[in-house]
């Protein structure tokens, strides 16, 4: 599993061993301020992220930054 | 009650006047009641409204107490508040916003 | 260590107790929602419930200056934040720093308790909170802060607001502060060492004893509870591994069919994702109450990316996106229904051949 999430802290403090921060609370994988093409690059590469963060070995809580 | 009701209830009363409003309550829990009735008198308890520190002292009543039901037409009544009233703890609800009013109402005469 | 101890009972009595109080964007009287990305700024004296302290305080204590933030804006970027509000409380000197209460709100207790955790480590100063033993705050940051017990809704600042003064009072009076029982605040987790009339092997043969008789018996360590998980093993063949995908940002349905509630949710839901390539704002909204809830019902892919699962599933870069997703409420969702919906959905989902989840949150 990988969690997406904004505040991080929480996200550690709740247990999650691979964290993605996302972008902001009310939008974690997108952005309103930017152009629908520009939103949806953004969105995969947070997937792409996720994805990457599923299939790494990890000995401890781990946040996947860019 | 939430700030924009809060806001509301502020505007009417400078406009009108504390004196000229009474406040008719119809939510569904008696806590819930109690808190918005202790709003409008005393000040918004937990002080994140535009009634934080405010105390307007209106007087306040819930529509299924005894005061306010009798002066309502009973076949309106019926039609609009009975079915409520049936689910509703109004001996509780009653108690919370009388209790509030008792302390905090000014203009009750 | 504070100054206030510090200082001698009769010039103490002279001294009022100055006080900055940090509140956020909804107690500081901006806005809800909506102003939950403000940056910090400054008022004098009191906002909000910091009247409430002040009726408490009398003349023990002054609030001098209130510090706004929204947030978003904290929980965002939790050390630029900290580093801002620290640098506006600074000026004002405090001997004290109140945060909230923040009750069981999430953002905001993280929020209380990053200002205290700076505040005691760059000013060595006491910084007094509130929260409900739930909140994500406590656990990253109780060690920091004196945080009053409160109930879960602002309902409770009634008792929260003398509780938490009559500590600062404490603190005023120069007069030693108690353990956890007796001031009220949730164990810190700081070991103090004293000297106990009875040594310390007559005690454990006591507890022993009564543990034996099966009698009650306190004991003097209580295990700290630290909420690990297994790591599990990476996804090794992506290409062909099917994942699901899970969110506490409430999205479902248009219309919510099983009313999941916007807070204190006492369901989850599983939704079909059969067909669908992409949520939009005609076809899926946010249950959600805890955020602003416009961005997520324009596109709801911001909170879960089918869009984008999509994708990669016609791209083969997955094996294929789990026909079924699961969404709750995660605002003041109790860690014991959080625990239970966990448990059902992931025994689902193994039961399904599901082999990695991704899960997102607001």
């Amino acid at each position: 599993m990988v969690h997406v999430a904004t505040v991080v802290p929480i996200s550690e403090t709740v247990g999650a061993n691979k964290i993605v921060p996302a972008v902001a609370i009310p939008y974690p994988l997108g952005n309103p301020d930017m152009p629908p093409d520009e939103e949806q690059r953004l969105r995969r590469r947070l997937v792409e992220k996720s994805i990457e963060a599923l299939t790494t070995a990890v000995e401890e809580q781990t946040v996947f930054d860019s | 009650m939430d700030l924009e009701n809060q806001e509301r209830v502020k505007s009417l009363a400078e406009k009108h006047g504390p004196e000229n409003l009474v406040v008719i309550l119809g939510g569904a829990e008696a806590e819930a009641s109690g808190l918005t009735a202790e709003t409008v008198t005393v000040g918004d308890p937990a002080y994140a409204g535009p009634l934080a520190g405010v105390s307007l002292g209106l007087p306040v009543f819930h529509i299924v107490e005894p005061e306010i039901k009798e002066q309502v037409d009973p076949e309106v009544y019926e039609e609009q508040i009975a079915m409520m009233e049936m689910v509703l703890e109004v001996d509780d609800i009653c108690e919370e916003v009388k209790n509030y009013r008792e302390q905090g109402s000014k203009y009750l005469g | 260590m504070n100054r206030a101890q510090s200082t001698s009972a009769d010039q103490r009595s002279l001294k009022k107790l100055r006080v900055v109080h940090y509140l956020n964007q909804f107690f500081g009287q901006v806005g809800g929602e909506e102003k939950a990305g403000m940056g910090p700024e400054v008022r004098e004296g009191v906002v909000g419930p910091g009247m409430a302290f002040a009726k408490q305080l009398g003349e023990a204590a002054e609030i001098v200056a209130t510090v706004i933030c929204g947030d978003n804006y904290f929980g965002e970027q939790v050390d630029e934040a900290g580093a801002e509000v620290l640098k506006l409380i600074q000026k004002y000197k405090p001997d004290l720093v109140i945060a909230g209460p923040a009750f069981n709100a999430g953002r905001y207790g993280v929020a209380c308790g990053a200002v205290a955790q700076r505040v005691t480590e760059a000013l060595d100063l006491p910084v007094i909170t509130g929260m409900y033993p739930e909140n994500p705050g406590v656990e990253i940051y109780r060690r920091f802060a004196y945080v009053i017990e409160t109930g879960n809704s602002a309902a409770a600042m009634r008792t929260a607001v003398p509780a938490m003064a009559a500590l600062v009072k404490k603190f005023a009076a120069g007069a030693a502060i108690g353990g956890p029982e007796e001031e009220g605040y949730i164990p810190r987790g700081i070991r103090k060492n004293f000297f106990h009339q009875e040594r310390g092997a007559r005690r454990a043969v006591g507890i022993l004893t009564k543990k034996l008789k099966g009698e009650e018996f306190v004991t003097e360590y209580p295990m700290p509870n630290f909420d690990r998980v297994d790591i599990a093993e990476p996804l090794s063949k992506v290409e062909d591994a099917t994942i699901a995908l899970v969110t506490s940002g409430g999205i479902v349905p248009r219309g919510n069919p099983d009313r999941i509630e916007s807070s204190s949710a006492s369901k989850y839901g599983r939704y079909s994702l059969k067909g669908v390539e992409d949520l939009t704002a005609e076809t899926h909204e946010t249950a959600h109450g805890g955020y602003d809830p416009v961005y997520a019902n324009d596109d709801p892919d911001r909170v879960l990316p089918v869009d984008v699962l999509r994708e990669l599933e016609k791209e083969g870069a997955i094996g294929r996106l789990h026909p079924y997703y699961y969404s709750t409420v995660g605002n003041g969702t109790s860690v014991a229904n959080a625990k239970k919906y966990a448990s059902e959905i992931a025994a689902e989902l193994v039961n399904e051949g599901v082999q990695a989840v991704i899960l997102t949150s607001t």
